[in-house]
């Protein structure tokens, strides 16, 4: 099933393989800058001081995949053996990237002897100069064919559900999940393959020559709908099973409810890119590479409170507060989060009755002298609050969580409430919106859940705008590399006022608005105050 | 399936190849040192015999950018306006950087950390200041990590602030490329507020902002500018 895109070998003939060690020795070198007796590797400039590790290490510039990225003005090549020992090509099959390439001068190929050269003295195989930027590193003998052969390797393998038709991805539903947000967001993700399909000629033949790169480009879009099943331990061997049953290329969208970790160290694990916009509760770990959310979810609305809290002069530091979560759900999370952000002073208040009215009248006369309730609570929570009790000095809301402007909350609470709104406004996204909104008109795609659905759309038309850009380069690294840029510059953005991500950064929307409601009576919510980035 | 505003690639790279041309038209229409960057230098490095000495190709300008009122947020958190920082009375040098940032901005980065390094004894009379153009992400928290990579010391500060004041700042001084990833490299240095700022486009060296602050820079003839 995989025996399709074996990209065209260069006149470098099949790489040797490296031996496993060799390999992982070779890939710390590339990406972390470790020689292989575990000194750093040092590289130099004329003019500068040398850059040493990790600064020196080719992945920095040339990245994971090695493909590549235009900086500015600046063309950092593609360094794969494909690229590096082939000649000049207008071939679109042998390019990286349609914009690398129109800027990249024309050379010859390189030798193993040549390229040793220019990784060692910065000269191309035609006696020119190399960049500025590229240092120039002093790697001995067994280094560089280490090195030279890592290079030659290096994004080749062919990917999993990248075929030569069709590109194969999958969509991932927990049993936690609402049934009617999945259903909203299946919607979408099977209108947006329909329609990416229908462009499709399936009788061409794979693409030969540049002229012919539309064809090549646009492979069928296949999506899998894989729905997990019993209790979180084993969703992860769950989702290597149905990946291994059914490779996929990349997992677009997900719908979960209390529980997103097994997922997130499945993409890891698999090294499988995963562009995860539905997740209200992301797994924040700072080195990992494959899940992509558009942001850190609660998580951020709880930053959002912290520094609003740290910032009001009339609460003291640190201050009192109160904050209200059920069990097992993600506003447990959010409420340890901002209890470590805040200091002591917190009082947790897990919610257990199912019929929680009387309960959430104990927590609020219990929080009436406090600076702040806080309410990691769900709509069907937030209709049992009280009405005419005293309430906290301030009172914040979830707005992920409680459903934004729709949230429920007795129109007593409505008119003291601070809601977190990590979204632009309303009345600011409304030109922003007309763009998935229309579309779902002309799809006849029912609005069950506009910012799910907006999202899923959103994270559809990014990975396909990436993978437009990738011409016949289905390399997972690759893909991720292209989405940081494509995301990065896209200004229709649903909800979110602006989205971006670099090497390292895998939440796009990084701020927050708090809102309050002017009208107890409604749902019309203004900011109170600008947007927040904690 | 793009929204309108997301232009395609292949647009991308024929505007980025209009902007190259016409930057160097505008460099052409400054004071030119040295032509502006190319790819592989062209013939401007050429006197050069011996490849291992290649310096990098930078064009110096002096331009005016009046400073505007623009708010931003320093490394240590304060809430500062950027003309204040700017004219403190010393002489300044500036960049534009991101942390997250692999190709550009780490040359540039060193590169202030090597001018601080040879400015010695006079390190705290000059003013180096380095704005992100990636500023929702740039935290002064992340700023400050940041600084402590490239072992800035108290002259040197890192600024952020709102997307709207970045954006704002790298518009008064002619380096804003619409995000991001679009920045290139330029070096800005002041001997003296009120004064022209000397503006370097290209990776220009300690050696080169060192001789520029040391009021040698108009003086420098081609050759000794892309050879200090």
């Amino acid at each position: 099933m995989l025996a399709c895109v074996v990209l065209g070998a260069g006149a470098w003939g099949r790489p040797k393989p490296l031996s496993e060690p060799s390999f992982d020795t070779a890939e710390v070198l590339y990406r972390q800058g470790l020689l292989p007796d575990g000194t750093s590797l040092r590289g130099e400039r004329q003019g500068a001081e040398p850059i040493e590790g990790q600064a020196a290490a080719c992945a920095n510039c040339h990245r994971r995949s090695g493909f590549g990225v235009e900086e500015g003005r600046i063309v950092i090549p593609p360094i794969t053996g494909k690229y590096l020992f082939r000649g000049s090509s207008n071939d679109a099959a042998q390019m990286a990237h349609s914009g690398s390439e129109a800027l990249s001068p024309r050379r010859s190929r390189y030798s193993s002897e040549t390229l040793a050269r220019a990784i060692r003295e910065g000269i191309d195989p035609d006696g020119r100069k190399l960049d500025y930027l590229m240092p120039r590193f002093a790697l001995d003998d067994a280094t560089m064919s280490l090195l030279i052969g890592y290079l030659k390797q290096l994004s080749t393998h062919p990917a999993p559900g990248a075929l030569t038709d069709i590109l194969q991805f999958a969509t991932i539903v927990t049993p936690d999940a609402d049934p009617a947000k999945r259903d909203a967001m299946l919607d979408v993700l099977n209108h947006f393959f329909g329609n990416k399909n229908a462009f499709y000629r399936g009788d061409d033949p794979p693409l030969q020559r540049e002229r012919r790169i539309h064809f090549r480009v646009l492979r069928r879009w296949q999506l899998h709908v894989w729905e997990l099943s019993g209790p979180p331990e084993t969703w992860e061997t769950q989702l290597q099973k149905r990946f291994k049953l059914e490779p996929v290329f990349a997992v677009i969208a997900g719908i979960g409810a209390k529980t997103w970790g097994p997922v997130h160290r499945f993409c890891e694990s698999e090294s499988l890119p995963c562009l995860l916009p539905n997740v209200d509760l992301p797994v924040v770990a700072e080195r990992d590479f494959y899940s992509v959310y558009f942001s850190r979810g609660v998580l951020l609305e709880a930053d959002v409170i912290a520094a609003r809290l740290s910032n009001e002069a009339s609460i003291a530091t640190p201050p009192r507060i109160v904050e209200v979560f059920r069990g097992g759900d993600i506003g447990a999370a959010a409420a340890q989060a901002l209890a470590a952000a805040v200091g002591n002073t917190v009082t947790m208040h897990e919610l257990r009755s199912k019929q929680p009215a009387r309960e959430l009248a104990a927590v609020a006369r219990e929080a009436a002298g406090a600076d702040a309730l806080v309410l990691w609570l769900r709509p069907d929570d937030l209709k049992a609050l009280p009405a005419g009790v005293s309430l906290a000095k301030n009172v914040f809301v979830s707005g992920l969580m409680g459903g934004l402007e729709k949230a429920p909350l007795p129109p007593s609470w409505r008119g003291a409430a601070r809601m977190t709104y990590p979204f632009d406004l309303p009345e600011q996204r409304t030109i922003r919106m007309n763009y998935p909104l229309g579309w779902f008109r002309i799809q006849h795609i029912a609005v069950v859940d506009e910012r799910i659905q907006t999202d899923t759309y959103l994270a559809c038309s990014i990975v396909a705008e990436a993978a437009g850009t990738m011409l016949d380069n289905f390399v997972p690294d690759y893909l991720l590399e292209r989405v940081e840029v494509e995301l990065s510059h896209r200004i229709i953005n649903g909800y979110y006022p602006r989205l971006g991500l670099a090497p390292g950064q895998r939440f796009a929307s990084k701020g927050a608005y708090i809102v309050r409601f002017p009208d107890p009576a409604d749902a019309r919510v203004v900011a109170d105050g600008d947007w927040i980035v904690p | 399936m793009k929204g309108p505003s997301n232009i395609s690639a292949n647009v991308r790279a024929v505007l980025m190849s209009l902007v190259a041309a016409s930057l160097t038209v505008w460099a052409t229409a400054a004071e030119v040192v040295v032509p502006p960057a190319a790819h592989h230098q062209a013939s401007a490095a050429e006197e050069t015999a011996d490849p291992q000495d290649a310096l990098p190709a930078v064009t110096r300008s002096v331009v005016n950018y009046p400073v505007p009122a623009i708010r931003l947020v320093r490394d240590d958190g304060k809430n500062v306006a950027l003309i204040d920082e700017l004219n403190d009375g010393r002489p300044v040098v500036l960049n534009f950087i991101y942390t997250t940032c692999t190709g550009i901005c780490p040359l540039a980065s060193h590169v202030f950390s090597q001018l601080q390094h040879q400015l010695g004894a006079e390190r705290d009379q000059v003013h180096l200041v380095s704005i992100s153009v990636d500023a929702e992400e740039d935290t002064p928290a992340r700023l400050r990590a940041y600084a402590q990579q490239y072992s800035a010391g108290p002259s040197w500060q890192h600024y952020t602030g709102t997307v709207a004041a970045s954006t704002a700042a790298q518009r008064a001084f002619d380096t804003y490329k619409g995000d991001k990833m679009g920045h290139t490299p330029v070096t800005l240095v002041r001997t003296a507020p009120g004064g022209p700022w000397v503006r370097f486009d290209g990776f220009a060296t300690a050696a080169m902002l060192l001789k520029e602050l040391h009021g040698k820079g108009q003086i420098t003839a081609a050759v000794s500018s892309t050879r200090p």
